[in-house]
């Protein structure tokens, strides 16, 4: 399960949900983070794909990840394009999941946290006005 | 022997702010600013326009009122052409496109003699509003872009695992925007002339951590034509040219990052590119007099000049603050200011590179010529150096 942070305003720029992606989202939304694998390689891809992008096999199937992991880099942007001005300044991040899967994700800051390459994270939901979004968080 | 494309001329506009807004008087207009580049370019060479059979030109930014232009300069120039005209698109590689398909039409003996063209003008649109556009080149619009990533983001985040894997610092990197800048006061092309100290870099606001506005690209217009010829035709005329010696690509199959983990800061496809490069050239990095790399950040000069083996892995920023990629240093890099103070008209920059080149490598720079150039590579980007094409050029005086 993940947790959840309560975000007031929607999300600047909502990702398109597709019949496929659809599942992603709902299970994001019960606190579960999914993503495909393929029936035939047994390789895990994210974002999650209704094809294999190891071997080009069409069948996947849904597997859940956990939430922990590392983050692989960092930055804090201050000079954004028109629809994040209001959430100036803002950090995003690489992060390697302890399974073996790479995102990238808004880092939720409280402001001035001291974000560091390889320092534990755990992926949170931020529960926009709208939506949910992925995003990371220090742990431990 | 097998035929080899030559450059044979090339023109280009200081870099700056030339686009006009909507209110102002007179406006700027795309043609008569390319046909007038294109004029200089082939002016004085002795160049038959009846010889240009193909017009290459990189696609103008969405700003750019006249659409493809290709087919509008053609006709604006009178050219009559039994090569391609078209336009090339492809982030940061986009006008490397332009000067590649050029050559191919060169080399396939389709054209005599093929502009490579290119104008960027966008700085009459604000930065934000320009980022709505450029983040959605730069990342998965329903992975990335909704968490806010920009399109410099993902150097800087560059940026922060070099410092962290190598123990680099912030004040090495940003020698390079010193470097740069003093080249740049030597070069009458550039958008930012006036020298730098290493204080000031690290004084500027901060756009994307660490990175402060020093140490990324200022926006900016520019317009530059390339002329490409067979090397026979190069040699009729007389004139001094830079030779294509040999060209790479390499896309290494993932945009910003892939799903897996792995190294971000090898520029692998960089690295492929350039091997590929040096061995169909029958030359090594060593050989290299200079090098122009495309790279709108410190950082990335940094990372692009290890992976093309300028410098070993993890000392290109100290190489860059010890002075070696300085005009008089080792191996000289971004001679013509770079991205961060020659400027970055984007979809014009590497047509830029190649401008320098040729000056470089006919012996044409004035204050900022390298001795003896012989050999330069060239290196242009799209992503995060995911996609990587390289050129090596050689003097033929």
């Amino acid at each position: 399960m993940i947790d959840s942070v309560t975000i007031a305003t929607p999300r600047a720029y909502p990702p398109r949900v597709t019949a496929f992606t659809e599942r992603f989202w709902s299970a994001l939304a019960q606190g579960r983070l999914e993503t495909t694998r393929c029936t035939a390689c047994g390789e895990a891809t994210f974002p999650p794909k209704p094809i294999c992008p190891h071997c080009w096999h069409g069948e996947v199937s849904w597997i859940e990840l956990g939430a922990e992991g590392r983050l692989y880099s960092w930055t804090r942007i201050h000079a954004g394009p028109a629809v994040f001005s209001a959430e100036l300044p803002y950090a995003v991040g690489v992060v390697d999941l302890d399974e073996g899967i790479r995102l990238a994700v808004r880092l939720h800051d409280d402001p001035g946290t001291d974000w560091q390459c390889d320092a534990p994270v755990r992926l949170v939901r931020l529960d926009y006005a709208d939506g949910p979004l992925l995003a990371a968080v220090p742990r431990g | 022997m097998t035929r080899r494309a030559a450059i044979i001329a090339t023109a280009a506009i200081p870099v700056g702010r030339h686009q006009t807004g909507p209110d102002d008087a007179y406006q700027a207009v795309e043609h008569e600013i390319m046909a007038q580049v294109v004029v200089d370019a082939v002016g004085g060479t002795g160049i038959e326009r009846s010889d240009v059979g193909a017009v290459i030109m990189a696609q103008p930014r969405p700003y750019t009122r006249q659409q493809y232009f290709s087919t509008f300069m053609t006709a604006y120039l009178g050219l009559q052409c039994r090569g391609t005209v078209m336009e090339t698109l492809g982030n940061g590689l986009t006008a490397a496109l332009a000067f590649d398909k050029a050559i191919d039409e060169v080399l396939l003996g389709r054209a005599r003699v093929a502009l490579a063209l290119g104008i960027n003008m966008e700085t009459a649109v604000s930065s934000r509003d320009h980022m709505m556009e450029s983040m959605r080149k730069t990342g998965d619009v329903d992975f990335h872009v909704p968490a806010g990533f920009t399109p410099i983001s993902w150097y800087a985040m560059d940026m922060m695992r070099y410092m962290h894997e190598h123990g680099a610092t912030r004040a090495q990197v940003a020698a390079v925007a010193v470097k740069n800048r003093a080249h740049a006061a030597l070069n009458p092309l550039a958008q930012y002339r006036k020298p730098i100290t290493l204080d000031e870099v690290l004084a500027q606001r901060p756009i994307v951590e660490p990175l402060g506005l020093f140490e990324v690209p200022p926006r900016g217009d520019g317009a530059a034509c390339v002329v490409v010829a067979d090397e026979d035709y190069a040699r009729a005329l007389g004139v001094p040219y830079m030779a294509v010696r040999s060209r790479s690509f390499f896309h290494e199959g993932i945009h910003q990052i892939g799903d897996r983990p792995r190294d971000m800061i090898g520029f692998h496809a960089a690295q492929r590119a350039s091997a590929a490069a040096y061995d169909a050239a029958g030359v090594s990095a060593a050989d290299m007099d200079l090098a122009e790399l495309y790279a709108p950040c410190t950082i990335v000069e940094v990372l692009a000049s290890e992976a093309v083996g300028l410098v070993s892995r993890g000392q290109g920023a100290a190489a860059a603050a010890a002075g070696e990629t300085s005009l008089g240093g080792r191996i000289p890099i971004a001679t013509a200011g770079g991205l961060t103070s020659r400027g970055h008209p984007s979809y014009a920059t590497p047509l830029y590179n190649v401008v320098e080149l040729f000056a470089q490598l006919t012996g044409q720079a004035g204050d900022r010529q390298v001795a003896d150039a012989e050999l330069a590579i060239m290196s242009n980007e799209l992503g995060n150096y995911n996609a990587a094409m390289v050129h090596i050029l050689e003097a033929s005086r």
